[in-house]
């Protein structure tokens, strides 16, 4: 990725008020790259990887940090989400369905659903989220 | 209210009509704190039957919707359950995408 393409690059701390601090750039960042990026769902694979990261990667250690790399390209967004915590291992938890009671595990089934594509790396502490959309002018 | 439960050993008053949440913000991870404490009291204070009024909130997260799921599932023990109103076009379809709407009553706005 060279440094022109990268439109928003952030590194935030492990809290929930870092997150909704993020999301509000996000939405002023998303008017201006990529208008037609459908909102509600951008957003929501935004912060179902922040909130991984914060709850689950960082522990809530103030001494780690979360990396976010917005790119806006042609048509389609890019996020991606690094975090200093130990990962997770993702392979398990790629098809798992929660239970209509459950009141956990569903950030991954949103991902699979909402993003046009998903990347982890080995280790489970970096995700790539990408999400189509179309351009105003386009015909 | 005739009806009396008891909860705890002290006898409360069982709320039949249902007790109304309006969200005043969207329900994600960094507002769930205070709207579960919240909750938690009135299902202590003898809430069986609770809807919660989404006109309020844009977004709803997998953190919100566990929220969602842990209090109909208090209210469900004590015979009751949760409805939700007034959910956007892009919050019904995450809750039917996520099979919600097959777990406690949802309408939408």
């Amino acid at each position: 990725m060279s440094s022109r393409d990268i439109d928003l690059r952030m590194e935030l701390p492990p809290t929930l008020d870092a997150i909704e601090k993020f999301c509000a750039e996000f939405q002023l960042w998303r008017q201006g790259a990529c208008a037609n990026l459908d909102s509600f769902s951008s957003e929501l694979l935004l912060r179902e990887a922040l909130t991984n990261s914060v709850v689950h990667g960082c522990s809530g250690d103030p001494g780690k940090r979360i990396s976010c790399v917005l790119r806006a390209k042609r048509d389609r967004v890019v996020i991606a989400i690094r975090d200093e915590g130990a990962g997770f291992d993702w392979r398990a938890a790629w098809d798992r369905q929660a239970e209509p009671e459950d009141t956990h595990g569903r950030g991954i089934e949103i991902f699979r659903r909402y993003a046009n594509a998903v990347r982890f790396n080995p280790k489970g502490n970096s995700v790539t989220l990408v999400k189509r959309f179309q351009r105003v002018n386009e015909i | 209210m005739n009806d009396e439960m008891v909860s705890q050993g002290v006898a409360t008053p069982e709320k039949v009509r249902p007790e109304v949440v309006r969200l005043e913000g969207d329900l994600v991870a960094a507002g769930l704190p205070a709207l579960r404490s919240k909750l938690k009291e009135m299902v202590a204070a003898g809430v069986h039957h609770l809807t919660i009024d989404m006109a309020g909130a844009h977004l709803v997260d997998s953190a919100g919707i566990g929220l969602l799921i842990s209090a109909h599932n208090s209210l469900k023990k004590a015979g009751g359950g949760l409805t939700v109103i007034h959910a956007s076009k892009d919050v019904m379809e995450l809750f039917r995408t996520m099979r919600i709407h097959q777990h406690f009553t949802v309408s939408g706005s």
